[in-house]
């Protein structure tokens, strides 16, 4: 027993390395992981400051690297299954004996991993720039609810990994799953002038509560405050993952039957 | 002189040729794509944004909507520019199109032209849209008064696109620069933040990149304004478009001189 | 126990096939193909381009769902028990993709290692062995975008042997390669057929077949048309003897008038640079040869000989036969 959760954990991160690498090689990585994040930052600062808005500035830094993370997952995780078909390397995956989930998962996760560059991009230009540092009392803390926001967001990936292979234009629908969870989810800030019906909607968003937790411990917030959002977001989350691996098992069989484990 | 016959074969030139280097080169015509990028992201980021401003109570719906509006023309037409020039080199054809006898105004004018229209119905389409899903109070005459201002935003962000493409004939990788290029438009031009909030350093290259005098001038005329107060706004816009637009047919026609000398037209 | 057992496999590809359509043209691709395939042999399918053996290697490697038939691996079956069948098989697909370009040799085999469940503790030393045997020792740090196509072909080989497979399966693996390393890499194979691995090998090239194979399956049009040893397949031209003729412009009128001829059962013609060369299979002792010079009508000849028929002219008297088959079945 001691010995199987041994080698899970090591699958999951010589798989997870192995993706982040892969995608850490990417020239495209410098633009949208890092400088767009980076003018989000500096939109945000100057609207604050248009705003005349007391309080944490800091904010402004972790919600923008928040909005490079979620890019991230929704570019990376949601074309998972369509990048490694064009590798050529799906069928690879498939006839490897480990279910196709898991190696979808260290890609949504490593999709995830990768948007923390913009996160520790944005806090450094924050701090470098701006002079805003976090005013978290506990590093620690603010560590593990953005480790917390990594898993929230690949469990998220697999459902949009496993859901978007099954659109045609799945390019064209993940181009627009951006500003929507930006703005229900408060990413950025928590948008309390969202119209009612839209409230509820923000309040099962696994994203909401991820974002909130990352936003607490960056405030401030001691660990009470912190690790409830943050628990409820991972919940919420597996409630995408578990849906996520049926599916994909489906598309993985209606993939043989079709004969499009190869097409490009 | 001029002859009737040789301002139709220029009208040919720049209307059909256009069209047709448009079909052919503007990659996103892949429906979906195309209306994914051009007509749903730009509302949904007119949205967010307006929702942002309202919470943190800096300007009213009506700022964001038309900043948005205006800013939504600049994504098409700086892509579209780009890729005018750019793709006609990827797929090889930049030799031929160089070497036709025209002259060059009017050829670069009519690849311009199909974008320009783009961004303008691209621009449109989000005004209307933004005012209807946020209720926005403007009224119907002065909506008619903000269609120039979006056919200047458009004609100066085609001919940024037009210029980045030249340049990218020089360097590689033109598509990154246009979605930096997107990226700092959105920070300058005050579409989506009060310029007044930006430092000096900002302020000083919005006043020369395209959208931002369009965005000054639409929000006059949407707030009641005569035309005739937007003119100084809309006229800095045109002149930012003519500039760009010189810069563009120079960069060009260099490129020509220099790659027909080297006798490198095609080359990647 | 088979290593490998296809029973009246068969598989219809529907064309444009999305998600939800089925309707549109139908290929089928495989027709009840059947073969038994005992451990430790090299069995080849051997046939010309279209013929089958890639959408065969699929199914049996479970990337494909057979539409009719059933096929067993060490006696898993593929459709319904991938993942045993996966954990026994390696599979080369050809062509020079399904690898992480931008990654090195070594990081890809790390990765496949601990996708297919090899020991931590071994896994070291048996990704060293491997790229040892590969020949990729001094490359395993560079990344892949930089390799050639037959460093690609081997680090894929290296790649499918990491758990060691039981059974090995490789679609034409020496395509597109140089005939140097087309030939190391088949020392390979021999290599790992003698140390107990089943190999399934596809190719078009005749001489590979012969050369490599334990007993080969001529597939044509998605049917076996002949199964068994090379030795065997060449016994069945045995009664017949090949007259080649080189000969300069020779056009499909002469080729009809001779294959009229009777006592001609076939003809193939391969073009070399500016002239032709003209193989006549015959019935054995038919002595054709001033018919098949009078049929050529007047035009300039090269060499002229009689010989025994190798392997290759089995090959193609299978493949035509076959033709003639599908074609009768078509007119009837
Ligand atoms: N995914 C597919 N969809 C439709 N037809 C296919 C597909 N793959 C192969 N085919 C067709 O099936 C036939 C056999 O192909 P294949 O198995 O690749 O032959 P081989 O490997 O012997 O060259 C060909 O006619 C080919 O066009
Ligand atoms: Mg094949």
């Amino acid at each position: 027993m001691r010995g199987d959760l041994r080698r899970v954990l090591r699958l999951t991160v010589v798989g997870v390395r192995h993706h982040v690498l892969c995608m850490s090689t990417s020239p495209m990585i410098l633009v949208f992981t890092l400088v767009t994040p980076l003018a989000y930052a500096t939109l945000a600062f100057y609207l604050f400051r248009a705003a005349d808005r007391p309080g944490t500035p800091a904010q402004v830094a972790v919600g923008a690297g928040l909005m490079g993370m979620w890019e991230s997952v929704v570019s990376r995780a949601g074309g998972a299954v369509q990048t490694q078909r064009w590798l050529g390397t799906l069928e690879t995956l498939v006839m490897a004996p480990m279910p196709l989930a898991v190696s979808l998962a260290h890609i949504t996760l490593a999709a995830a991993i990768v948007g923390t560059y913009s996160m520790g991009a944005t806090l450094a230009w924050g701090m470098l720039v701006f002079g805003m540092a976090p005013a978290f009392t506990d590093p620690a803390l603010f560590v593990l609810a953005v480790a917390g926001c990594v898993v929230s967001l690949g469990m998220i990936g697999m459902l949009l990994a496993s859901t978007l292979v099954l659109l045609r234009n799945a390019n064209a629908v993940a181009n627009t799953l951006d500003y929507p969870i930006y703005l229900l989810s408060g990413v950025l800030v928590p948008i309390t002038v969202l119209p009612g019906w839209m409230q509820p909607i923000s309040a099962v968003l696994p994203t909401t509560w991820a974002a909130r937790a990352v936003h607490l411990a960056a405030g401030g917030g001691g660990p009470g405050e912190v690790l409830v959002p943050m628990g409820i977001g991972l919940a919420l989350s597996l409630g995408c993952l578990l849906p996520a691996v049926r599916m994909i098992a489906w598309v993985e069989r209606r993939s043989r039957t079709a004969a499009t484990l190869a097409l490009t | 002189m001029i002859t009737r016959a040789k301002v139709r074969q220029g009208a040919r030139v720049i209307v059909i040729g256009g069209a047709i280097s448009y079909r052919a080169l503007f990659t996103w015509t892949a429906p979906a794509m195309f209306v994914s990028s051009l007509f749903v992201v730009p509302v949904l980021q007119l949205l967010f944004f307006t929702h942002l401003g309202r919470q943190l109570g800096v300007a009213d719906d009506r700022f964001f909507v038309i900043g948005g509006a205006v800013l939504s023309a600049g994504f098409p037409c700086v892509f579209g520019g780009t890729m005018a020039v750019a793709n006609e080199r990827a797929y090889g054809t930049l030799g031929a199109v160089l070497l036709t006898p025209g002259g060059r105004v009017a050829l670069w004018a009519g690849r311009m032209v199909p974008y320009v229209l783009n961004g303008l119905i691209v621009a449109v389409f989000t005004l209307v849209t933004g005012v209807l899903i946020l209720r926005v109070r403007i009224a119907p005459a002065d909506l008619l008064m903000i269609v120039p201002t979006l056919v200047t935003a458009a004609a100066s962000c085609s001919a940024l696109g037009l210029a980045l493409g030249a340049i990218g004939l020089m360097a590689r990788d033109v598509f990154m620069v246009s979605n930096l290029a997107m990226t700092v438009l959105l920070l300058v031009s005050g579409a989506d933040v009060p310029r007044s909030a930006l430092p000096g350093w900002m302020r000083a290259v919005g006043e020369v990149t395209p959208v931002t005098h369009a965005v000054v001038a639409a929000r006059a005329v949407a707030g009641g304004a005569p035309l005739a107060d937007a003119l100084p706004a809309l006229a800095g816009e045109a002149a930012i478009a003519v500039v760009l637009a010189t810069a563009a047919v120079v960069l060009l026609r260099w490129f020509e001189h220099g790659s027909r000398r080297r006798g490198a037209l095609d080359a990647h | 126990m088979w290593a490998v057992e296809a029973i009246g496999l068969s598989r219809v590809y529907a064309s444009g096939a999305g998600w939800f359509r089925t309707r549109g043209a139908r290929i089928t691709a495989v027709r009840d193909v059947s073969f038994q395939v005992p451990e430790g042999e090299l069995f080849g399918l051997l046939g010309p381009n279209g013929a089958g053996k890639t959408t065969t290697m699929r199914m049996l490697t479970t990337l494909l769902l057979p539409t009719a038939g059933t096929a067993r691996v060490l006696g898993h079956d593929v459709a319904r028990d991938p993942v045993p069948v996966r954990r026994v098989i390696g599979a080369v697909s050809g062509g020079d993709r399904g690898l992480y370009d931008r990654l090195s040799a070594l990081d890809n085999l790390r990765y496949f290692a601990e996708l297919y469940g090899v020991e931590p503790r071994v896994q070291r030393a048996r990704i060293g062995e491997l790229l040892e045997l590969v020949g990729l020792t001094g490359r395993a740090r560079d990344r892949v975008e930089g390799y050639s196509r037959g460093m690609r072909q081997r680090l894929h080989v290296a790649r499918a042997l990491l758990h060691r497979p039981k059974v090995l399966f490789l679609d034409e693996p020496t395509a597109g390669l140089d005939p140097l390393a087309a030939r190391d890499l088949r020392q390979t194979v021999a290599r790992l057929v003698a140390s107990g691995t089943t190999v399934l090998l596809t190719t078009h090239y005749m001489a590979e077949a012969d050369q490599l194979c334990d007993r080969i399956a001529v597939i044509s049009d998605g049917v076996v048309c002949a199964l068994g040893t090379p030795a065997a397949l060449k016994d069945q031209v045995k009664e017949r003897d090949v007259l080649e003729v080189e000969v300069y412009g020779a056009a499909a009128e002469h080729i009809a008038r001779i294959e009229e001829l009777a006592g001609v059962r076939g003809t193939s013609v391969e073009e070399r640079e500016h002239l032709q060369v003209l193989a006549v299979h015959t019935d054995r002792g038919a002595g054709l040869l001033g018919p098949v010079v009078a049929a050529l009508d007047g035009l300039r000849l090269g060499k002229v000989a009689t010989r025994e028929p190798s392997l290759e002219d089995a090959y193609l008297a299978i493949l035509q036969e076959s033709g003639r088959e599908s074609a009768a079945e078509v007119r009837a």
